[in-house]
């Protein structure tokens, strides 16, 4: 018997503990943290493996005797928990063996390093506080572990610029926001079905209390995954974060976390009604659409990737809203799928910045021949994230897809507009395509700038989690029906789907690449490529020189100059869909309006005072 | 596994779908000569040009990845052969196991222009960046409406997702093009293919007198050879798709054999006589048409659909 209460203490302990230690330890701190995390990955594994229903309790960690305590400390583990904790645990690892390398000294003319302090503590205290929040029953425990994760956000970006501490700002305002409104929700969850324990709710979405309660934890939902029109700290936070830390949080624990959440209340906590599911699809199509539009034109890759790590999750989103076994079971891989290629992009984004020091798309380009296993990783996961067959991204989208259109088939008004959301959904693709080729040819083809000096390949322990992650994502997409799903989503709750093998072979058609590969080079075999002649590029006659390029930032000004998006670049640039600059104009007009009434003329002040008690009289009066 | 590598690489994979891809591509050429005036090149043109490329000097762009250059064209190839095995095995009504959705087959035809793309930007040769960044618009310019038409032809069959459900589902209730939303979904449909052929007036992506070949620019000998195959197997199997959408499929049976080629002989003509007939036009105002104009119909296919007309 394994005690799995360590899953949440021991990194949350040992994180505190590391407080302790001197900054200039960084090593042994590192390396403190990569073995708390490989034996957190070893219990979630072992997590993995325990039967369904499997009920536990933190309360031994009751050491002040409080009375009562241990009704807030279940712990309950079902299929779509040690899914997630499963997955927690491997990133938890790989992302913890990446930073040892990340972190140390940069490229010798790059700017200092942007590492946080105290990294490995909240690196650590996160760790901990994601396993409790996939494995409590209880909602107060959850709203308080899950508020810890804001805090560990915000302390994981390091302000060392106006741009960065504005962006750390923002999350934490963000963040805590929806906090609150989840603490509203819960609080409203709680009037209406009198308990705290997760398992034993179920509402209907019928009364305006239950809506309101479920709204609200949507709300906390949407923020920390980062669906439109919450989305916007995320594109922010990952320009300004350390790579590893937007592949640990915003890509990988942050979707993970928040879709879990979303999957429970869909699932069981509540019983959707039409109104509701067709609100979910539109945030769903919103979000896909919107935030890859954004990313289609980012110069930074960085807020690049983020604006894409948006818009990934309308699918699961959309998935999810289906409400069907199909459909769900597609957001839920698509999920998983998601937090692989986007963790795995954020690490290569990482390595090319460490070695490079550039951030910007037009200051890089020709790496693939100075690192090509990052190229060829990225490359996978640029192909992943786009929806190319065989790989894992195309599988969870193709099932999101079919299940909108098994979804048509049904009587309510979302229903009816199945249309829409696939043709959107669709498009989505198509443009996470073109924003992708924009980010590998940007980076990796084309000429090398001359700007750059030399560059290496990363060392073993940036290279391991890349590679991993890239072998992940072919094997997720070629054995999904025959192995990952019925291994890890066919669980309780999800039903079961037996109409989808047949319409897409995976294995078979991966033979097929193995074998055009094969007869490619008997082709070629057969032709000249043995005796071929290396030369430079050919541009109509003219001697191919330095400056003769077509840098990637050019690819979709086209689109951009059209009235129509141009109309939308423009509202968006002036920040009209940004919640965060909204809600700031909100608040400071109305103090600017409240202002006027503070002219520091002690009359003035004396006529409301006046005034105020008059009406308070008059009011306890009648 | 011994059937289904035998479909991809004879029939009506690979060998198969090469040699007749080939014989189409010579109509359209003879055709194209005849609109000119001219004599037209003789019926195993096609093979002389592929067997001749292998004879010819290779030559690999020393700024570029090799392996990514080498490769994308294989991608390439196997992208179309895999969407014509899937495409060619229910139109002509082979029963099998092997199948795919409607879905799975616009994605695996999408592969060949996306390799071209990461085969051309790994040259390092500006001009193919060119020709790659007007790929990439032409694929966002004509994804919307190939869904939408898709979409309709779902709607029609019944919510059938399975291609080679559609054409039997054809087979029983009348072909599509009967009717008015079948015809706006044929229009529209012909207009995506002759893009993602990149022929005549779509072809801006190679545009031979600006841009010198643009995407294919560098490709040169047997890696140009394998470029011309998989040229002729989209040949093949984009009229066939459009057979199989809106036709009914094809059969290999008696007089059936007769109809067949006719069904794609037309669809062969028309993207022929269009390419013949028009200019080259520039990426946005293909932009534009296929966003305002393509995407109207195709909405008003949709909504027919709908409808039941």
């Amino acid at each position: 018997m394994i005690d799995f209460q360590m899953l949440i203490i021991m990194p949350i302990v040992i994180g505190v503990v590391l407080f302790l230690l001197p900054d200039n330890l960084k090593i042994i701190k590192g390396v403190i943290s990569l073995l708390i995390s490989a034996y957190t990955a070893y219990l979630s594994v072992m997590v993995f493996s325990l039967p369904h229903q499997f009920i536990a309790t933190l309360g031994s960690i009751n050491w002040l005797y409080i009375p009562g305590f241990e009704k807030f400390m279940d712990l309950k583990v079902d299929g779509l928990s040690k899914l997630i904790v499963l997955f927690i645990g491997i990133f938890g690892f790989l992302y913890s063996l990446y930073s040892l390398s990340y972190n140390r000294r940069r490229a010798p003319n790059s700017e200092p390093n942007h590492i946080p302090g105290n990294y490995h503590t909240y690196y650590l205290i996160t760790l901990g506080a994601s396993f409790g929040v996939a494995l409590t029953d209880n909602l107060l425990l959850f709203v308080f572990l899950w508020g810890l994760l804001g805090l560990t956000l915000y302390k994981l970006i390091k302000g060392h610029n106006e741009e960065s501490s504005a962006a750390a700002k923002k999350t934490l305002v963000l963040i805590g926001a929806s906090d609150s409104v989840l603490i509203l929700g819960i609080g409203l969850l709680y009037i209406c079905s009198h308990t705290f324990k997760i398992s034993d709710i179920h509402l209907g979405t019928t009364t305006t209390l239950s809506t309101v309660a479920f709204l609200s934890l949507l709300i906390a939902c949407m923020t920390k995954a980062g669906a439109f029109p919450f989305h916007t700290w995320i594109p922010d936070y990952t320009k300004d974060a350390p790579a590893s830390i937007s592949a640990y949080l915003p890509a990988s624990l942050d979707k993970l976390l928040g879709i879990y959440f979303l999957a429970r209340m869909c699932m069981s906590t509540f019983i959707l009604s039409g109104w509701v599911t067709l609100l979910l699809l539109i945030i769903g199509a919103l979000t896909i659409i919107t935030s890859v539009l954004m990313a289609l034109v980012q110069h930074n890759y960085k807020r690049l990737l983020g604006y894409c790590a948006v818009s990934q999750v309308g699918y699961m989103i959309t998935g999810l809203a289906l409400g069907t076994p199909l459909g769900i079971a597609g957001g839920l891989f698509h999920m998983v799928n998601h937090a692989i290629y986007k963790g795995g992009l954020f690490l290569t984004a990482g390595s090319v910045e460490k070695h490079t020091g550039k951030e910007e798309l037009g200051e890089l380009g020709g790496l693939c021949k100075y690192m090509p296993v990052t190229f060829a990783a990225a490359l996978v996961f640029a192909l992943s994230i786009s929806g190319i067959p065989p790989l894992n991204g195309f599988y969870s989208k193709w099932m999101i897809y079919t299940g909108i259109i098994e979804f048509g088939s049904g009587k309510g008004i979302a229903n009816q507009l199945w249309m829409i959301w696939l043709t959107l959904a669709m498009l989505g693709s198509s443009l996470t395509l073109a924003s992708f080729v924009k980010l590998i040819s940007g980076i990796y083809l084309g000429r090398k700038n001359e700007q750059i000096g030399t560059v290496k390949e990363v060392g073993f322990p940036m290279f391991f989690p890349q590679i991993f992650l890239a072998m992940l994502c072919i094997a997720f997409g070629i054995f999904a029906a025959r192995w990952v799903i019925p291994e890890f989503f066919e669980f309780t709750g999800i039903g079961s789907w037996k109409s989808l093998p047949g319409l897409w072979n995976a294995p078979s058609v991966s033979i097929m690449i193995l074998i055009s590969i094969i007869v490619g080079f008997i082709i070629y075999w057969m032709g000249t490529l043995k005796t071929s002649r290396r030369s430079d590029s050919f541009v109509g006659g003219e001697k191919l020189q330095q400056e003769l390029s077509f840098s990637s930032l050019e690819f979709y000004k086209t689109i951009g100059t059209m009235k129509f998006f141009n109309y939308f670049y423009d509202k968006a640039n002036k920040k009209w869909f940004d919640v965060y600059h909204l809600g700031k104009e909100c608040v400071l007009g109305l103090s600017s309006a409240l202002s006027v009434c503070h002219t520091g003329i002690l009359s003035t002040y004396v006529v409301w005072v006046v005034l105020g008690v008059a009406t308070i009289m008059v009011l306890l009066i009648i | 596994m011994g059937i289904e590598i035998f479909y991809f690489l004879i029939f009506p994979g690979l060998l198969f779908s090469g040699i007749m891809g080939g014989f189409i591509s010579w109509v359209d050429r003879k055709i194209t000569a005849r609109v000119q005036f001219r004599q037209g090149p003789p019926l195993l043109q096609p093979l002389y040009d592929f067997v001749k490329l292998f004879a010819k000097e290779t030559i690999i762009p020393s700024n570029g990845s090799i392996t990514t250059f080498i490769l994308a064209p294989l991608f390439a190839l196997f992208g179309a052969t895999i969407s014509a095995v899937f495409i060619l095995l229910p139109v002509l009504g082979v029963e099998t196991g092997f199948t795919a959705g409607i879905i799975v087959i616009l994605y695996l035809l999408n592969i060949p222009a996306i390799s071209y793309i990461i085969g051309a930007l790994a040259s390092g040769n500006p001009l193919a960046a060119v020709g790659a960044s007007r790929e990439m618009k032409l694929i966002l310019s004509y994804e919307l409406p190939l869904i939408l038409v898709l979409i309709s032809v779902i709607i029609k069959s019944g919510m059938a997702i399975r291609f080679s459900d559609i054409v039997t589902y054809q087979l029983t209730h009348g072909a599509f093009i009967g009717s008015l939303s079948g015809i706006m979904g044929f229009v529209t449909i012909l207009m995506c293919i002759q893009a993602k052929m990149g022929l005549v007036p779509f072809d801006m992506a190679e545009g031979e007198g600006e841009i010198c070949d643009g995407i294919i620019i560098e490709f040169s000998g047997s890696i140009l050879a394998i470029f011309k195959l998989t040229k002729y197997i989209m040949f093949l199997a984009l009229p066939a798709f459009v057979s199989g959408l809106f036709f009914g499929g094809l059969s290999l049976s008696g007089i059936n054999i007769l109809w067949s080629i006719l069904k794609v002989f037309a669809v062969v003509l028309l993207i022929t006589l269009i390419r013949n007939t028009n200019p080259r036009v520039r990426i946005e105002q293909a932009m534009k048409f296929f966003w305002l104009w393509m995407n109207l119909i195709a909405v008003i296919c949709v909504i027919l659909a709908v409808l039941g007309i």
